[in-house]
């Protein structure tokens, strides 16, 4: 495998890691902090602010099944609401992980390894947020099971003419794809882990965890493949996903929703949003947990910095042309519904969107910016803020559509917000229990980059670790 | 209750719920039921109370007073021979309503009223009915209605009120009625009008009066001026060619309207281009049903209306007709109104003479219904568009004679009021303070459904039966007599003013059904006998008991000294002395219908705002007053401030705030407590109808508004495509081409939709009136549930049909149009494409099926329906609704659970029924068997439904009309509802402000562009809307 020019000149120019840690440097420095005897404080502050609007998010789940979805603002012409507009921006975030991990892995994206982990275990707990709203949104949750293809005595089959069927098979794969990929990736760090344990529950579990790794050629051999495979299978996933969540919108007869460019704009948007998400966690991750900086550098940032430029510009480019789109069919529906986006009574939710996505990424031209750790973590709540914004704007299209007899207007409940902060909660405590639990650099990966590993300079990808 | 502590402390047998009540473990478990409230058992009696003692009696002791229809209807021991379980039974009978009952078909299942219908045998409905009594069935099943008679609060039984009466009569009859006082709401009625002569022999020195808020009593004196009686007219506006109303809502508001608007429609309908129409004229304050139809349509305030019509009598004799009592009109021949306008009409009406027809409506004084009577006269429309009836077996509401009668009770004059339903003590004038004159009666009776705001004040109260319970008679406006036959056992051993009455004349408890027979074996099937009862019973009709009518002569002095004697109003308001117009309201009437789920959250036709009322006004007057949509308004007059919120409706006059009766109840019902504000203490006796002097300031605060259609433009869309008689003619598919169809295709092989039946809908937008009849069939027919104000201010009505109201023209003269929509059945649905579960689907015969168990609440269905007619259960609407209006939900129609989506089925279960039939009688159903609840409600016939497969349906040639059109068929969705276009006969003299430009077909091709060079170019561009 040749690396590219730039790769190399990359490569060259920046230390991946800095500092220049040797091989037990890494592992003492990502194990010490699943290892480390006392939870830290800020840890249990945390955890107990997650914790509750996790609580919460489950309370109000089961107050929703007790008494229906019209606990929510949803109406008619608004049929879907916070919840889809929820599912969307989780699923657009859990974009990210598999992009760094299999797309920069078969592009060779060395910096990709410092944050890997991380974004991986991020579009894992973002898809298990993603998975919840489409379960719950529906209107008799107890018969959702008639969404999957199961053989029954009442002769019912689902209509794979559905978006919503995609959906089901899209997410579901993706979750499959990715936390197996994930998965792999963790198993020699587990035995890392498994082989430094003082306890023996920790020993235990993560024995079992590590499925009996013992870092042979062999199995190095076979992890290798294994990875590569996988990378190579989820690479599609990429970008079937979010085309096929677009299709939702896409395949249905209303304007602003019914247009051929949504597969490509929600693939880029998601990448956007989720790289937003990667770079918010990954500072908040070297705030708490110092050593990590050397890690998730700066250089890193910046490059996230840069795709994260470039999808906010792909992104724009489509808002322009839905735009010129609606103006140039003619078709006095779809134009209004843009200009209705615009100039209507939810215009500012559009110029939120279009601020935080267009707009704002635009500082990342300057390579201050980009190396400023504050502005880019404002930017990258931005960022996130802007692409909830997206989908909210693209779901409450409805409320002004064919016939102006119909027209209404939505509005949030108090469950409708209670449950989208409850995902934040459930995200976040999944995530500080990673932090807590699980290395969150892969540690067999990143010294396959240190400069300790490239000695013979024969081949400039990973071909192992220690 | 005071009996509580008088009766015997342990008593062996108990007699009565009082005694009972006395029960130490009674008692007991009323404080432990309603811990405090045990004491008020002792006070003096509460509404409260009662309802506790009733509530924990019933519970203790099982005993209820209340039959319910259930024991007297399952099982049958033996079955009745015509009685197939499961099938419905239809009955028909008559709904009183004032002066002018309507005959209708009740549908009943297993002896329970589940849908009224218009009887098409009947005069006054001719198969139709209305808003109000399709509604009506629901306040039978109302929990609320009153359930015991009570006396001074304490529960009596009948036959306690029966001795009471006993004893008390005597004292009545030894001094003829002296300070005996009669009180009834206006009616035409056989039987009571015999009884009502034999109280009068009975009581010489009695008095009966009528009173109702809405009533005909100006127009009853105005023809009573101008012809010496009292007449009833019988309009034939099916021979009318002009029409010119001056307020007279006659499509909806007032008296017949089911009758007229199938008059009106037939005048109006036009199916080919050779075929003629009527012009509509219409002078009016605030919108109406009827306003919405007219061709020319004059705003004005409702004050400046007489003085219009007397400018138009002098127009029409300065071109040369001679109009009697006119020489009265000299103050009104200078006068500022749109003379062209004027002129145009009185042309139109001289051109038409013996074909026009002039009619004022019921809130406009005497004189204008004199003076419209001599113009009528001098346009040779007597005997041709209108003939008249002396009236028999009636009496009028009269507010003179209850403002004489107020006088005697504060005077003290009056010993013994009895009054048979109204609710004076709610609605008479404000002036007159009923309630204050009440405390001045010894004795005061009141029969009524509700303990309402009169009930709470008088010594007895009695339980009246509703008109599905009872017997009785009526006489319909043509003269025809009916029998209204019972449905059901009163469900709390009500009482109907026919046996209240002839208990005071006989002394005795008589059974109604004995009245009536009398009346009738005496009067109409002499010697006819039971066959003749029976028939008369089964038809609901007397046949061949109307009339025709005649003219009777104008007496041009009377009309002249009545428009001396009661000058009309030559002033203006201004925003400082602003007009109130006291209207009724489309969907409570005057408040009776004010705790009726159905009509409380019935949209208005005009405001589309369900659950409350609202100050109904111009933009002019809203700037001027400076306020905004929605915001509070304090209106003042007569001394009181009411809030309500402001509506700006496009068309209204200036200057003038229209206000609906009947809401703003306290203590009436769980329905119509606490909606709106009650505007009756602003109605004095000198102005029942419209009154200057209002004063109106806004208060910066907004009130939310439960309206189910917030947007009345149609934003330059073809939507409800109309254009002008002239224009038809010369393009009669101006309605296809005003959008390029494409050729579409489908993504998947076609279905060819050729065999079987096939269903279709067409709906004609030339004779919708907008009256939403339509909605509360379907609401009958499909147990659609009533989800209560905030849902619907959420959008989250279930109502499957709706009518789309647009406006048109300019804020300030907006034009209204209807468009009834509900699932549209499209052959490519968008709906079925999305659905995950295949929960909606397309059977063979065209319906767009709705499965309601495979359904889990995507609502993907929703969202992709480019009409949005499809209505989501986001709650369980049905769980908790009352055990007595269950037994109002039509057995042949699921009731819907939480979380599906339901929609229009084309009343699925009325096709399975005539298919049923049909194959037992080894046939194909026939063209017109199978009427949709919308349809057969429908007073226009303006819906037709059947086989499109069958080229000789109505439906299909309706289909075939060049003025047929899908709305957004352009998208490819094939609807199986089409609509025929809307059309405009305009006066070339004043032409249209909206059709003044020439149609221009849509240029064909693709690239044009679809449908952006519509009729009249941007025509509905610069719309009116919210």
């Amino acid at each position: 495998m040749s690396a590219t020019t730039s790769n190399a000149s990359v490569r060259s120019t920046e230390p991946l890691v800095w500092g220049n840690p040797s091989f037990h440097d890494v592992t003492q420095t990502v194990s010490g902090i699943v290892e480390e005897r006392k939870t830290p404080i800020w840890w249990w502050v945390a955890i107990s602010i997650s914790g509750a609007l996790t609580l919460n998010f489950f309370a109000m789940m089961a107050y929703l099944f007790w008494t229906g979805i019209g606990v929510w603002g949803n109406n008619v012409p608004v049929g879907w609401g916070w919840p889809i507009v929820n599912f969307v921006f989780w699923v657009g975030i859990g974009h990210a992980g598999t992009l760094i991990s299999a797309v920069l892995f078969l592009l060779r994206q060395k910096w990709r390894t410092s944050i890997n982990r991380f974004a991986e275990a991020m579009t894992i707990f973002a898809v298990i947020c993603a998975l919840i709203f489409p379960g719950i949104h529906v209107g008799r949750i107890w018969v959702a099971y008639f969404m999957f293809p199961i053989p029954n005595q009442m002769a019912m089959w689902p209509n794979f003419r559905s978006a919503l069927m995609w959906d089901v098979f899209a997410v579901g794969t993706y979750f499959t794809a990715s936390f197996l990929f994930w998965y792999t990736g963790l198993v020699p760090d587990w035995a890392t882990l498994r082989d430094r344990a003082q306890t023996k529950w920790r020993r235990l579990i993560y024995g079992v965890l590590a499925m009996g790794w013992r870092n042979g050629n062999k199995q190095w051999k076979h992890y290798e493949l294994a990875y590569l495979l996988l990378a190579g299978i989820s690479t599609p996933l990429v970008l079937s996903v979010h085309s096929v969540v677009s299709t939702d919108f896409a395949t249905s007869m209303q304007f602003g929703w019914h247009t051929t460019i949504f597969p490509p704009y929600f693939v880029a948007g998601a990448i956007f949003s989720g790289f937003g998400m990667v770079m918010t966690l990954a500072i908040l991750a070297r705030i708490v947990y110092p050593p990590v900086k050397n890690y998730m550098t700066v250089t890193t940032l910046e490059r996230m910095a840069k795709v994260i430029m470039l999808t906010g510009m792909m992104v724009g480019y489509a808002y322009i042309t839905e735009f010129f789109m609606a103006y140039y069919s003619g078709n006095k529906y779809e134009q209004f519904v843009f200009v209705n986006r615009m100039f209507g009574p939810y215009a500012w939710a559009y110029w939120i969107m279009f601020s935080c996505n267009v707009i704002i990424p635009q500082i990342f031209w300057s390579k201050k910016m980009r190396t400023s750790i504050p502005v880019l973590f404002v930017a990258s709540i931005f960022v996130n803020i802007g692409m909830w914004f997206e989908r909210f704007v693209i779901v409450i299209t409805m409320h002004r559509d064919f016939l102006p007899s119909s027209w209404g207007m939505f509005k949030p409940t108090i469950y409708d917000i209670g449950i989208f902060a409850g995902s934040f909660g459930l995200f976040f405590t999944l995530f500080l229990l990673f932090l807590r639990f699980v290395p969150m650099i892969a540690m067999s990966e990143i010294k396959g980059v240190l400069p300790q590993a490239q000695v013979k300079h024969h081949h400039g990808h990973d071909e192992g670790g220690a | 209750m005071p009996s509580l502590k008088n009766g015997n402390s342990k008593p062996a047998y108990w007699r009565s719920m009082d005694q009972l009540a006395d029960t130490d473990d009674f008692r007991q478990f009323v404080e432990k039921e309603f811990p405090g409230e045990a004491g008020q058992l002792d006070s003096p009696v509460t509404r409260r109370s009662f309802l506790t003692v009733m509530g924990a009696s019933m519970a203790l002791a099982g005993l209820t007073g209340c039959r319910k229809p259930v024991e007297h209807i399952v099982p049958y021991v033996s079955q009745p021979e015509d009685a197939v379980i499961g099938k419905p039974q239809f009955y028909a009978t008559v709904m009183p309503r004032g002066t002018a009952p309507l005959g209708v078909v009740v549908e009943t299942h297993e002896g329970r009223p589940t849908k009224i219908e218009g009887n098409e045998l009947h005069p006054s409905s001719l198969g139709s009915s209305d808003l109000l009594a399709l509604g009506s069935m629901l306040n039978m099943y109302d929990p609320d209605r009153s359930k015991r008679n009570l006396q001074n609060g304490a529960i009596k039984t009948w036959d306690d009120f029966v001795g009471w009466w006993q004893e008390h009569e005597a004292a009545l009859a030894e001094n003829r009625g002296e300070g005996f006082a009669l009180l009834s709401e206006s009616f035409a009625s056989p039987t009571l009008n015999r009884l009502r002569s034999e109280f009068l022999k009975k009581y010489p020195r009695a008095r009966w009066i009528a009173y109702d808020p809405i009533s005909e009593e100006n127009r009853d004196r105005g023809l009573a001026a101008a012809t010496g009686s009292v007449q009833q007219p019988v309009y034939q506006f099916e021979d009318a060619e002009i029409i010119l109303s001056l307020e007279s809502d006659f499509l909806q508001g007032e008296e017949e309207s089911v009758k007229h608007s199938r008059a009106f429609a037939a005048g109006r309908r036009v199916m080919k281009p050779e075929d003629t129409m009527n012009r509509l004229y219409v002078v009016e304050s605030g919108q109406s049903t009827t306003g919405s139809m007219a061709d020319h349509r004059l705003r004005m305030p409702a004050g400046r209306i007489a003085a219009f019509t007397a400018a138009l009598a002098l127009e029409l004799e300065k071109k040369g007709l001679s109009i009697a009592g006119s020489d009265a009109l000299a103050p009104y021949a200078s006068h500022n109104f749109d003379r062209t306008w004027l002129e145009a009409v009185a042309d139109d009406l001289l051109h038409h003479r013996g074909k026009s027809l002039v009619t004022a409506g019921r809130r406009q004084p005497a004189g204008v219904h004199a003076l419209v009577y001599a113009i009528n006269d001098a346009l040779g429309n007597h005997g041709h568009t209108i003939r008249y009836r002396s009236r028999e077996d009636v009496l009028g509401s009269d507010s003179a004679a209850l403002k004489q009668l107020v006088d005697e009770m504060k005077g003290g004059q009056v010993g013994t009021l009895v009054m048979l339903g109204g609710n004076p003590v709610y609605n008479a004038p404000a002036d007159l303070d009923f309630a204050g004159a009440l405390k001045g009666v010894d004795v005061s009776v009141h029969l009524s459904e509700f303990v309402d705001e009169t009930s709470k004040k008088v010594t007895w109260h009695l339980t009246r039966t509703h008109f599905l319970e009872m017997w009785g008679d009526a006489r319909a406006t043509d003269g025809s007599v009916s029998v209204i036959q019972p449905m059901i056992d009163p469900l709390y051993g009500s009482h109907s003013e026919i046996e209240l009455v002839a208990l005071m004349v006989s002394g005795e408890p008589v059974r109604g059904h004995d009245a009536v027979q009398e009346t009738w074996m005496g009067r109409y099937l002499r010697g006819e006998g039971e066959r003749g009862w029976r028939r008369v019973l089964h038809d609901g009709i007397l046949a061949n008991s109307g009339e025709q009518g005649g003219a009777p002569r104008v007496n041009a002095r009377g009309v002249s000294s009545l428009l001396r004697d009661e000058p009309f109003s030559t002033d203006e308001p201004t925003r400082d002395n602003l007009e109130f117009v006291f209207a009724s309201s489309y969907t409570l009437y005057d408040g009776r219908y004010a705790n009726n789920g159905w009509l409380v959250e019935a949209p208005d036709p005009i405001s589309k705002m369900s659950w409350s009322n609202a100050a109904l006004l111009s933009k002019k007057t809203a700037d001027d007053l400076g306020v905004k949509e929605r915001e509070a308004l304090i209106l003042s007059a007569n001394g009181v401030d009411i809030e309500l919120p402001v509506y700006v409706v496009p068309g209204h006059a200036d200057n003038s705030i229209t206000l609906e009766m009947g809401w703003g109840r306290k203590g009436f019902g769980r329905v119509a407590d606490g909606h709106g504000a009650d505007i009756f203490p602003m109605r004095t006796s000198a102005g029942v109808d419209f009154a200057l002097g209002g004063k109106a300031t806004g208060t910066g605060r907004k009130l939310e508004i439960a309206n189910t259609q917030d947007h009345g433009s149609m934003e330059g869309r073809e939507i409800i495509r109309e254009a002008t008689l002239d224009t038809y003619r010369k393009h009669p598919k101006f309605a296809k081409e005003m959008v390029h169809v494409p050729d579409l295709k489908s993504l998947w092989k076609d279905w060819t939709w050729s065999e079987g039946y096939q269903w279709g809908m067409a709906i004609d937008l030339n004779v919708c009136t907008g009256c939403n009849a339509c909605v509360i069939a379907c609401q009958s027919e499909n147990n659609v549930p009533v989800v209560g104000k905030d849902p619907v201010r959420n959008g989250r009505e279930m109502h499957w049909m709706r009518l789309d109201r647009y406006f048109v023209g300019t804020i300030e003269d907006g034009r209204m149009v209807n468009q009834p929509m509900m699932c549209q059945h499209c052959e490519m649905a968008p709906c079925e494409q999305v659905c995950p579960v295949n929960a909606t689907s397309h059977d063979n015969e065209g319906l767009n099926v709705m499965t309601y168990n495979r359904c889990i609440g995507t609502r993907y269905c929703s969202n992709n329906c480019p009409y949005k007619v499809r209505r989501f259960n986001f709650f369980n609407y049905t769980n908790k609704l009352p055990e007595l209006i269950q037994m109002a939900q039509n057995p042949d129609v699921t009731v819907r659970s939480r979380g599906v989506m339901e929609k229009c089925t084309f009343c699925t279960q009325r096709i399975n029924a005539g298919k049923y039939q049909a194959k037992a009688e080894g046939r194909e159903v026939r063209d017109g068997e199978v009427k949709t609840a919308c349809q057969q409600a429908c007073p226009t016939n303006a819906i037709s439904f059947g086989n499109i497969n069958d080229p000789k349906s109505e439906v299909s040639s309706w289909k075939k009309n060049s003025r047929n059109y899908g709305v957004l068929e352009e998208f490819n969705t094939r609807p199986r509802t089409t609509y025929l276009a809307r059309l405009h006969n305009p006066n070339p003299k004043l032409g249209d402000p909206v059709f003044d430009t020439e149609f221009v077909p849509h240029g064909g091709g693709h690239g044009e562009g679809h449908g952006s060079n519509g009729h009249g170019g941007n025509d509905h561009g610069a719309e009116a809307g919210h």
